[in-house]
């Protein structure tokens, strides 16, 4: 269970999140709402690149805003960002691996358990290739295994599907929900696409201007006339 | 992966025929002018690489190298004088203290990055000039900082390297184990992990990766080669002289490893040579070796214009062309 609690963020004189809390439980779990709303702010606070002026953050239990940012890596938080994020003169197992390093597992395990998540997302057979020579949803596919392994616990993907195909789209979506059963973290999803959203999240986030305005089974909350005003901008809508 | 530790690639294996090359022939067919002028180009070109490997790994400028090659050799000086270790031991205490060195320039240097962390550790470099004109180089006497007046007291070289020739072929067999140790760094965590800073270090933190470790593991390295290759350099002339380890010259060698191509073990050769052959040659022809400052400073423009991967991508490209035409024309 991942439990954001006030969780209150100023930049300056603007508040980018506005005491959001919210209690995730579903296997997977998206954030949305229109651009600015403080959907990537939440997840870098979750990361740790962004310091929060009030609130908790509970990973099953465990606070996560006390650790250092590769702290809560080594306490098992994922992440993808925006941009890929793959060293272009590593090779795909090495990309992977690197997620695995400040473990004391033998090396063995260890590469056998980046070939096993590379099998998972495809990848296994272009894993000797070096980052610079891959496609853009080869790049994401390989983000999205280096958030397998290890046993993770929280994994978060910030717009996965960005500049993706409705083909790739699908099978990164197809992924995303095997997450769970894979390696029993919980996965939260920010995303543009409403589509993949409601697809694959069991309940959602809607956040507008840093505050939440709707949280609940995504299907409810995307036919919330609120939700539908702020996010989609149909018409003005009283609260 | 791990297991491609010991593979050696086509580079690998030309970077292991010049340092049989430079072991086996050099030494043997040039005079004492020339032997001595080597050895320091070898010497600055394990200096050099530690400078190279700091900015192509993760884009970190350090203006201070020179000047850490002069801690090594004020300790390797210092301990010959003190004790009576073999040559060796002193160069691995030599190596490690400037380690140390490397580590503590690190702690205020990482919080500041580009122009910020280069302005840092030339003023370290500074600081270093003053510390060594003032109170020189041991050269046998007695107290802490062990200068006297006259001759120096006898260095003891490397057992294993008698005479001039000999010494260069030591040289060559430390340099050629300090690009294998940058190399197997490379190959191995440190080397994903630094991969991935120069990425991005949000994605290095989000991937467990220590940031601040990894860079000052990198100043340690760079420090110890410097270290090690100011131990060599002591070994070679005896003595140290201020002047070789002012800050201007950490500058020069920085800049020329970015000309000579700092991502590839040539680009380094390349610093050293320009750096210490170049003059020599000029000083035969009888020229005046200034203008060895002329031709560096075009180099730089030409590095900064049309050659981001430095002299030795160039070579390195031109060859690739070459053989890739040769294979064209052969099907």
């Amino acid at each position: 269970m991942i439990e954001v609690e006030g969780v209150l963020v100023r930049f300056g004189g603007v508040i980018a999140l506005n005491e959001v809390s919210a209690r995730f439980t579903a296997p997977v779990a998206g954030i949305i709402g229109p651009n600015g709303a403080g959907k990537t702010t939440l997840m870098n606070v979750i990361s740790g690149f962004v310091t929060a002026t009030a609130g908790r953050i509970l990973v099953e239990g465990e606070d996560f805003l006390a650790l250092a940012p590769h702290r809560r890596a080594h306490r098992g938080l994922r992440r993808s960002f925006q941009k890929d994020q793959i060293a272009d003169d590593l090779t795909v197992f090495d990309n992977v691996l690197v997620q695995l390093d400040f473990t004391l597992a033998g090396g063995a395990a260890k590469r056998a358990e980046v070939m096993r998540m590379l099998d998972v997302v495809g990848l296994a057979d272009r894993a000797g290739r070096i980052g610079a020579e891959l496609t853009g949803f080869e790049r994401r596919l390989t983000d999205v295994a280096r958030c397998l392994v290890g046993r993770p616990r929280l994994v978060m993907f910030d717009e996965p599907a960005g500049g993706l195909s409705v083909e790739e789209t699908h099978r990164l979506g197809e992924l995303i929900q095997g997450i769970h059963g894979l390696t029993g973290a919980q996965t939260l999803v920010i995303d543009h696409d409403v589509e993949l959203i409601a697809r694959v999240c069991a309940e959602t986030l809607v956040l507008d201007f840093g505050r939440r305005i709707a949280f609940g089974p995504t299907a409810d909350v995307l036919a919330d006339p609120r939700v539908k005003a702020a996010y989609l901008g149909t018409e003005e809508v009283a609260p | 992966m791990d297991r491609n530790l010991f593979h050696v690639t086509p580079r690998g294996w030309a970077g292991l025929g010049l340092a049989a090359f430079c072991f086996a022939v050099l030494p043997a067919v040039v005079g004492s002018y020339w032997l001595s002028i080597l050895t320091s180009a070898a010497c600055f070109t394990m200096a050099a690489s530690g400078v190279a490997f700091m900015y192509a790994r993760l884009g970190m400028v350090s203006l201070t190298q020179v000047g850490l090659m002069g801690i090594g050799g004020w300790v390797a000086l210092r301990l010959n004088y003190a004790f009576a270790f073999p040559f060796e031991v002193n160069l691995v205490l030599a190596a490690l203290a400037t380690m140390i060195c490397g580590w503590v320039l690190a702690l205020p240097a990482l919080r500041m990055r580009g122009l910020y962390l280069a302005l840092v550790t030339l003023m370290a470099a500074g600081g270093l000039e003053i510390i060594f004109s003032t109170f020189q180089f041991p050269n046998g006497g007695s107290g802490f900082w062990g200068v006297k007046i006259g001759s120096a007291d006898p260095f003891r070289g490397p057992a294993l390297a008698p005479g001039p020739a000999a010494y260069l072929r030591y040289v060559v067999v430390m340099v050629t184990l300090g690009f294998l140790f940058i190399e197997g760094h490379r190959r191995l965590f440190p080397g994903r992990a630094w991969a991935l800073i120069r990425r991005s270090e949000a994605a290095a933190m989000a991937a467990g990766v220590n940031v601040t470790l990894y860079k000052t593991w990198a100043f340690g390295i760079a420090g110890l080669l410097a270290g090690a290759s100011g131990t060599l350099l002591a070994g070679s002339l005896g003595l140290l002289d201020d002047g070789t380890f002012r800050s201007p010259e950490s500058i020069m060698i920085f800049a020329l490893s970015v000309v000579g191509g700092a991502q590839y073990w040539l680009g380094a050769v390349v610093a050293a040579v320009l750096y210490r052959v170049l003059p020599g040659l000029l000083n035969q022809w009888g020229v005046n070796a200034d203008l060895a400052f002329v031709i560096f400073g075009a180099g730089l423009l030409h590095a900064v214009i049309t050659a981001p991967d430095g002299i030795a991508g160039q070579i390195w490209g031109g060859i690739g062309r070459l053989m890739s035409r040769r294979k064209g024309g052969a099907e």
